[in-house]
């Protein structure tokens, strides 16, 4: 008997057919991986399941038995539990507060907060999911706050848990966390369903897999049964090139010349200790870290958002090391920013106002000050076409675009800009392998056209593949510099987590240092 | 002369200045806390002013003035919670315009019931609980206890009352189910929906509550202190109230040792006044201290101000 079934459940939003009369069943311990690119209906899927959104049409059947389901509180009785994308959690509020909302124990309204922390610790206990219970969520990492929302369905006394995205937010240590986690839900006779678009992730943690595309249900499977490559091309609907192909660099000249640079944190702390580099048109530099290294505040201060304490950048021999965001647009600086809904986008603005945005300034979008909305119109047209966004109009709020469409638009603009040097920082963070593909093919059409690019990214895949030098920052220096095609992943991660000392290599005098493996540039 | 500007009577008379702007601040941290900005305070004090003053002359009792001027600030604040709430209309705007409106209605109000403008009868205000003798002549002992006396002991009923309330909020919004909600709904409101808690039931609450602390706010001024009602006569009382609310950081306690602080420079600037030609301090520079005061704050000199993340964000379920 299934414990949670849908059948032929459909929802429509204006212009989307998000679920197109899917079928699910979720049977007791068991894990059910719903896998699906971008946009694909995964969450929508799910809300419906939670009581965020009503469906169209389609049954919800819990124990064989058919309800409705209106509100999370009606889902939180029926015991599902959600634990969202974006967290729903108070910030300023403890892990307990935050854990027993809702169904605060004790009596005449007051609530016996003994009993509550000593809940949370007895929950916390039983599943390993270790966690200060009088923390405040605004200080616990991104993890611990995802635990946070993991205990609060289990204080609910969720029997079936879905986990939409886990994984996006966590670094890969807490991945593994997690993994564990959520096997011993599984050992105490939960269910889990897990959304993810991650390939390696389903295979490691399923036991079923859900191959979602467009809305519908397009396949079932097991880990054993399809492997990396067989998934992908069931969820993209295509043969998906996993590694992109590109030939030889070449150098045009430097483009990026970065020397001795400071810069401090918005704790005034230095985090960029004084680093020189230079990139060549028609290259991709790469700078793998692990994050808050210091990537941030570089990439801020090359882009004109973050003031270098000294130190001196220059692009193509003019000085932008005090320019501000609009001259170093000016100046030919595209970026690229690894937060797409905080700072690549106005999520309250529409795709076409989204993607003219920096260049609402000049013509044809403004002519002496004054926008042309037939103009916008037209830019953005074209830009959607290009660069392939899927919308119904370039009028959708972006707020309401799949991420990798959101994130479509941020390389259209800033591709489109046409610009000497590209600054991408986490370009494919969140995206699909489908997406993921594109972003680096037009990555790789901008080294081809001679544009210097600079990559900053936590993916080592994603360095290795798309770089053609590799700047290994740690703790604000850059201590390693490898030519891509003469070093590993695992080398990579050596240098990243402070493994070379953090001595400072210039990458020109070659110094000898002891690798774990073999693939260093010595 | 410091001698004859510093008084016990100065700290009284703090106390009892502090008093409708501590109900209306604790009512205006209640509203926000919950994600609801209250510009309304002052408007619906004015009613509340009102309101006790019609129901005492017309009945003579004082007491049942309280509860209408309390009655009377819950019916204006279920306007604003209505257009804020339900509406989602814009929070700043709609208290504007109950401000505005309050303005107009005690006015009409005047005219229809009194037949003129500008003041009303005077009624028999209530009077100070406790009544002990000061005089003990020059000891020590005897000018300390005239100090307490005079400080402590010498108020009416809604002055004790605010340090209650005061007091039972801050414990209330830490302790108690309702409390920690409130806290929560200002935050996240959609947190507070998915746990299955009433984001529209909260707010109208903690709006409705907000109405009857401002609304007591006024019968205080008129009840107690003034004796009766004029046009207008919360002069900004209202908006005060809000600077201490941010003042005291959206808590209770905060927002009455803050009201306890403008209410101490309108008390000195009154009693500056005595002494005009002797001291040039202007006293406007005391009326203006709390909005400087305020500016300060939410300049972050004395650390950072930082309301509820979602108050003034109407709440549309997903
Ligand atoms: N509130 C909404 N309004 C309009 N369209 C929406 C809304 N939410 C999702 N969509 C659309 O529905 C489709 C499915 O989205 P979603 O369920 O979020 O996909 P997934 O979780 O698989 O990435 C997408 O095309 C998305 O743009
Ligand atoms: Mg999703």
């Amino acid at each position: 008997m299934p414990l949670l079934e849908l059948r032929e459940i459909t929802k429509v939003f204006p212009g989307v057919l998000a679920n197109d009369r899917v079928s699910i069943r979720l049977e007791r311990g068991e894990i059910v991986a719903l896998l699906g690119e971008n946009g694909a209906g995964k969450s929508t899927l799910m809300n419906v399941v939670y009581g965020l959104l009503t469906a169209d049409g389609g049954e919800i059947l819990v124990d064989d038995k058919p309800v409705r389901i209106k509100s999370p509180r009606q889902a939180i009785d029926l015991g599902i539990g959600m634990v969202h994308q974006h967290f729903m959690l108070i910030e300023p509020l403890t892990v307990t507060e935050n854990i027993v909302l809702g169904r605060e124990p004790g009596h005449y309204g007051i609530i016996d907060f003994t009993t509550a922390r000593e809940r949370v610790r007895e929950i916390s206990e039983r599943y390993g999911l270790k966690v200060d219970p009088d923390a405040k969520i605004i200080d616990l990492s991104v993890g611990m706050q995802q635990r946070v929302e993991i205990l609060k369905a289990l204080y609910q006394g969720v029997r079936v848990l879905i986990l939409d995205e886990p994984t996006a937010v966590l670094t890969p240590q807490e991945v593994t966390e997690l993994f564990t986690v959520v096997r011993s839900l599984v050992d105490e006779g939960l269910s889990v369903v897990f959304i993810t678009h991650k390939l390696e992730e389903v295979v490691a943690i399923a036991d079923r897999i859900l191959v979602m595309r467009d809305g519908i249900v397009v396949g079932e499977t097991t880990p054993g049964a399809t492997d990396e490559v067989g998934l992908a091309r069931m969820m993209v609907g295509r043969d998906v090139v996993l590694r992109v192909e590109k030939g030889a660099g070449t150098c045009g000249g430097t483009v990026l010349a970065v020397e001795d640079v400071h810069v401090h944190d918005d704790r005034s702390l230095e985090a960029v200790k004084g680093i020189s580099f230079s990139v060549c048109g028609g290259e991709i530099l790469a700078i793998a870290g692990v994050d808050g290294n210091g990537q941030r505040e570089l990439v801020e201060s090359i882009v004109g958002l973050r003031r270098p304490s000294s130190g001196r950048i220059e692009l193509k021999g003019k000085d932008i090391t005090h320019a501000n965001a609009r001259a170093s647009i000016e100046a030919g600086v595209s970026h690229i920013p690894e937060d797409r809904r905080r700072r690549g986008l106005v999520l309250e603005f529409n795709l076409a106002e989204n993607i003219i945005l920096g260049d609402h300034r000049r013509p044809p979008v403004a002519r002496r000050g004054i926008m042309h909305p037939r103009a916008i119109t037209a830019v953005a047209r074209k830009r959607i076409a290009d660069y392939d966004i899927r919308t119904p109009s370039e009028r959708v709020l972006a707020e309401n675009l799949s991420g990798g469409n959101q994130q479509k638009v941020v390389v259209a603009r800033e591709i489109g800009r046409d610009p000497e040097l590209l600054v991408a920082a986490q370009p494919t963070r969140g995206l699909d392998v489908g997406a993921i593909e594109f972003v680096h093919r037009q990555i790789l059409r901008e080294r081809s056209a001679g544009k210097a690019i600079l990559l900053v990214s936590l993916e080592l895949e994603e360095v290795l593949s798309l770089a053609d030098r590799i700047l290994v920052i740690y703790e604000g220096l850059i201590v390693k510099e490898f030519a891509a095609s003469k070093t590993d992943a695992e080398t990579l991660g050596y240098y990243m987590t402070g493994g070379g000392g953090s001595k400072l290599d210039t990458g020109t005098g070659a110094r000898q240092i002891a690798t774990p493996s073999a693939g260093g540039d010595q | 002369m410091l001698g004859s500007i510093i008084t016990p009577d100065l700290f009284a008379s703090a106390l009892r200045m502090a008093t409708p702007l501590a109900l209306a601040a604790i009512g205006g941290t209640i509203c926000e806390r919950s994600g609801v900005v209250n510009i309304a305070l002052e408007g619906i004090m004015l009613c509340g002013a009102f309101a006790g003053v019609a129901v005492t002359l017309a009945i003579g009792n004082p007491w049942l003035g309280i509860i209408a001027a309390m009655l009377a600030g819950v019916a204006i604040a279920a306007i604003h919670a209505f257009t804020s709430i339900n509406l989602r209309s814009d929070q700043v705007v709609s208290g504007t315009a109950i401000n505005i409106l309050a303005l107009g209605v005690t006015g009409f109000l005047m005219e229809i019931m009194y037949g003129h403008p500008g003041t009303t009868e005077a009624i028999t205000t209530i009077k100070p609980i406790f009544r002990f003798a000061s005089e003990s002549g020059n000891s020590f002992l005897g000018t300390v206890w005239h100090w307490i006396n005079t400080i402590f002991l010498s108020h009416t009923p809604i002055v004790y009352l605010t340090i209650l309330i005061a007091v039972v909020a801050q414990w209330a919004m830490y302790n108690t189910r309702w409390g920690l909600r409130l806290r929560a709904l200002g935050e996240h409101p959609r947190a507070v929906d998915t746990v299955g808690v009433s984001v529209l039931k909260g707010r109208w609450v903690a709006v409705l509550m907000s109405g009857a602390l401002a609304g007591l706010a006024g019968a205080n001024l008129t009840l107690e202190q003034v004796g009766s009602f004029t046009e207008n006569m919360t002069n900004g009382r209202g908006f005060i109230a809000l600077a201490a609310n941010i003042f005291g950081r959206w808590t209770p306690m905060g927002s009455y040792e803050a009201s306890l602080l403008f209410g101490f420079a309108d008390a000195l600037q009154i009693k500056l006044q005595i002494f005009r030609g002797q001291i040039n301090i202007p006293s406007q520079f005391f009326l203006m201290l709390p909005y400087v005061l305020t500016v300060v704050v939410l300049a972050g000199v004395v650390g950072r101000a930082v309301g509820p993340a979602s108050v003034g964000k109407p709440y549309e379920k997903g």
